[in-house]
């Protein structure tokens, strides 16, 4: 008899149908591996198992026995632990409260602070030496980089002694030492006799891992086998589904594609041996007029190298060049200087001031590229004109503040001020998240403007749809490398699939051999 | 006419509005109601000799409140605690360079605001470079120069100012302003064309605003926030050479008195503690309301501890009432 049981569970969010008759069962101290594109249903049904989200119907079954969980208490309370992958950690306390809120060990009915201070050193000391000097039990989470969060959310279910362990995507901020170690603990869970779901997008964490692995798609669950028993190939032809069928030839390995012939355009952009946090050695070469795409799937390095380019993040190792001249060590006034732009989606982290002008936020990157003394507000504004005027902005005045205006105007905001700087090279990095479909429209036209107009795009996107309709060339990212190059023929969805979930490491051509 | 356009004249509202709300139009409009009152209670309160008094004791208050300006727009938590110590201590190196005459005055000014300068850069570097809650830091900066004065001086009141910066503090210079007016409105002008009319006020509230924003666009955001330090404690530099020429001699703990007002002058005219917003015309008019209501207490006869307690109770109230302008906002 199986640990867990689900059948036909079925959840719907207004219009969209989450969970669509899924079927799944899990034995008793199995590590078993969940995949499916992103939306699949995939969180919706560890939340459902978890009590956090109630079906619409469909049966959950413990041990033989119907269960309906009304809240994550009940599920927790028949053993069922839980890593959201959206992280269950409270920002404003410490690490040691958040690893142990709820259960603190108490003395003379307080809270025993020494005793909560040893229980959550001795959790972090699984992950000695792989959590970096600032991570301490008093450390705020607030304060933590992605990594340790996921970490700390890691150690806290580890911490709750559940038989049933769901982690949703635990590894998708981690470093390989990080994830090693995760492994072994996972290992150690499974033969303490726990039982393990695991989900995560990369092949190679999979077939590490994995007993049995199952596939979901568009909220099923397709296939379940034993991982000793399938390839990445049959995994991602049960993902992509039909469109396996009608897919195109396999990638060309990098490098090897020909760049489309557009005999006199200069090479704007070239990139050497690029290292840097989360990035392994990339190079690429951009030339004008060009809008290059960067696939894969996120966070494989697309944003870590554009943010590396642009001189934002630090520990930049490899030769850059813009139009023939190097940027060493960039920060962001050389890069602008140089005439790179750096437009990210995450407006409120990168892109606007929310509480000031929109003139001010419109004239950053002028400030920046011109230097000067003055500001002399009326003469700026008479020069971003045509430059609003071209974005069909939207606004009541220009001195009114930046979070007076829509998602995709305060989006437009942020094109304008690199618009304003005319840049040779404009790093794109996912772009279009969170603006209407409007919005997403007006951009890429604009997009397309200037690559017409001679600037070189290099465009990162969480989409596929978005590579496949704008990019000539897409360079598809795994583990910080460029894993494959796709063009014409070539770049098509089951492609940059088949590629974005292919093991890093191995050759590429095995791999296209494998998926055929 | 007016029906045929109905945008402009909406404009103009809007314009006028927003004059009306103003924080120095408000604060204005508070140290008048203030006066009034005063008068009231005590006729003389507001006659145009008491009200020039006050306004260069609200000149030496608006100085400090310049750079407690700057460093609060800045934003990461931004104040400046230090600027008490430092304007004993300038006021005491000024008062011994200076020993009574003239002619040490320019010597004794630009000692007074490089020495000034210097303290505040180093406040600046060790939140930027050691990463100290400026809280802290300039809290700790204070401890340190209460101290060195306390062994430079030995308790003893030291330094004497010269006759013309006294006269500047006490004497008419033009229709009947004395010259520390005159000084002040210059100085106003110039923190203002500095906020809002050069690159480096862009960058400043930009900092405030979003220090990853600003980074990203090319700015430096330790740097400048470094500088704004520097800046105030410039600012404190010169009000410490000031207050030598207002009391003519100097006792060690003759700046703290200005360290909790030159806060609260900011928060009152409106300079969001958060960073980001605010500017140096709101400060003026929450000096000169907050040494009004400090006469007023005077009048009254509330006593230094009733004074403390008011100043207390108004910047709480303020802190919540902007707070809840920007839930509101939010
Ligand atoms: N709280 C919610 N409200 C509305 N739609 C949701 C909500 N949670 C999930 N969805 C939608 O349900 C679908 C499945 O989501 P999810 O289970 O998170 O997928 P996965 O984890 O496989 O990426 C997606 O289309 C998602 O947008
Ligand atoms: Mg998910």
């Amino acid at each position: 008899m199986p640990l867990l049981e689900l059948s036909d569970l079925r959840k719907r969010y207004g219009g969209i149908v989450a969970l669509d008759g899924a079927d799944l069962a899990l034995e008793a101290g199995e590590v078993h591996v969940l995949i499916g594109a992103n939306g699949c249903g995939k969180s919706t049904l560890c939340k459902v198992i978890a009590g956090s989200v109630l079906p619409d119907s469909g049966v959950l079954r413990i041990d033989g026995a119907e269960r309906r969980f009304r809240s994550p208490r009940e599920a927790a309370a028949a053993g069922v632990g839980v890593f959201y992958q959206e992280l269950s950690l409270v920002p404003s306390l410490s690490v040691e409260d958040n690893l142990l809120l709820g259960r603190e060990p108490r003395r003379f009915g307080l809270v025993d602070r020494r005793a909560v201070r040893r229980e959550a050193e001795r959790q972090l000391a699984l992950f000695a030496g792989a959590l970096g000097p600032e991570l301490a039990p008093d450390s705020r989470v607030a304060d933590l980089s992605a990594d340790q969060r996921q970490v700390v959310e890691i150690l806290k279910v580890l911490g709750e002694d559940a038989r049933l362990i769901l982690f949703d995507e635990p590894t998708s901020s981690l470093d390989r030492r990080q994830v090693a170690i995760f492994f072994e603990l996972v290992r150690a869970l499974k033969r303490e006799g726990r039982t393990v779901v695991f989900i995560s997008h990369r092949m190679d964490e999979i077939f590490e891992i994995g007993d049995r692995v199952s596939v979901m798609r568009d909220g099923r669950v397709v296939e379940t086998t034993a991982v000793a028993d399938t390839d990445p190939g049959r995994i991602v032809r049960a993902m992509v589904g039909g469109e396996a069928a009608a897919g195109g030839a396999p990638g060309a390995a990098p490098g090897t594609a020909p760049a489309p012939a557009r005999p006199g355009d200069a090479t704007l952009l070239r990139v050497d041996g690029l290292s840097a946090p989360r990035v392994d050695g990339v190079s690429l070469e951009l030339r004008a007029g060009e809008i290059l795409g960067l696939g894969g799937l996120h966070g494989q390095g697309q944003s870590a190298l554009l943010r590396g380019l642009f001189g934002i993040e630090p520990g930049v190792r490899g030769r850059i060049e813009v139009e023939g001249r190097p940027l060493r060590r960039p920060t962001p006034a050389d890069s602008i200087r140089a005439g790179l732009a750096y437009i990210s989606g995450d407006r409120g982290r990168d892109g606007v001031a929310l509480l000031r002008p929109i003139l001010e936020n419109l004239a950053y990157g002028l400030v920046t590229r011109e230097g000067g003394v003055a500001f002399p507000r009326g003469r700026v504004a008479g020069r971003l004109g045509p430059v609003v005027e071209r974005l069909g902005l939207r606004f009541g005045s220009l001195s009114d503040p930046v979070r007076s205006l829509s998602g995709g105007n305060q989006q437009k905001v942020v094109i304008g001020r690199w618009l304003a700087t005319a840049p040779r090279v404009i790093l794109l990095d996912d772009p279009t998240k969170g603006i209407d479909v409007n919005a997403k429209a007006d951009l890429f036209r604009m997009v397309r403007e200037l690559a017409e107009a001679g600037a070189a795009i290099l465009l990162y996107s969480s989409e596929d749809g978005e590579l496949l309709g704008h990019a000539e060339r897409v360079l598809v990212f795994n583990g910080g490398r460029i894993v494959r190059e796709l063009s014409g023929e070539g770049l098509t969805r089951h492609a940059l699939n088949e590629a974005a979930y292919a093991t890093p490491g191995a050759t590429p051509g095995a791999e296209a051999g494998a998926a055929a | 006419m007016s029906a045929q356009n109905p945008s402009a004249s909406a404009a103009v509202r809007r314009r006028l509005g927003a004059l009306a709300l103003h924080p120095l139009t408000l604060a204005l409009a508070a140290a008048v109601a203030l006066l009034a009152l005063g008068e009231a209670i005590s006729p003389g309160f507001a006659s145009p000799g008491q009200i020039v008094s006050q306004l260069t004791i609200a000149a030496l208050l608006g100085m400090v409140a310049a750079g407690q300006t700057l460093v609060i727009i800045g934003g990461r938590e931004g104040i400046d605690l230090s600027v008490g110590g430092v304007i004993s201590l300038c006021a005491f190196v000024a008062g011994n360079l200076m020993a009574g005459t003239d002619a040490a005055i320019p010597l004794a000014l630009a000692a007074t605001l490089a020495l000034g300068f210097a303290v505040g850069l180093l406040n600046g570097l060790g939140i930027v470079l050691l990463r100290i809650p400026p809280l802290v830091m300039t809290l700790g900066m204070t401890g340190v120069i209460q101290g060195a004065l306390v062994i430079l001086t030995r308790g003893v009141p030291s330094g004497r100012s010269a006759p013309a910066l006294t006269a500047l503090m006490n004497q008419p210079l033009v229709a009947g302003i004395p010259g520390v007016l005159l000084l002040w409105a210059a100085v106003a002008l110039g923190v203002c064309l500095l906020l809002h009319n050069t690159a480096f006020g862009v960058r400043v509230y930009a900092i405030g605003a979003n220090p990853e924003v600003a980074r990203i666009a090319g700015m430096r955001p330790e740097r400048i926030r470094a500088l704004l330090f520097g800046l105030s404690g410039m600012f404190a530099g010169l009000t410490g050479f000031l207050v030598l020429g207002y009391t003519g001699s100097v006792f060690v703990g003759i700046g703290l008195q200005y360290v909790l007002p030159s806060i609260v002058a900011v928060v009152i005219g409106g300079t969001s503690l958060a960073g980001g917003i605010g500017g140096y015309l709101g400060t003026i008019g929450g000096a000169i309301t907050l040494t009004v209501l400090q006469s007023l207490l005077i009048t009254l006869d509330a006593g230094p501890a009733g004074r403390q307690v008011i100043f207390g109770l108004t910047l709480l109230v303020l802190l919540l009432l902007y707070g809840r302008q920007r839930g509101l906002r939010g």
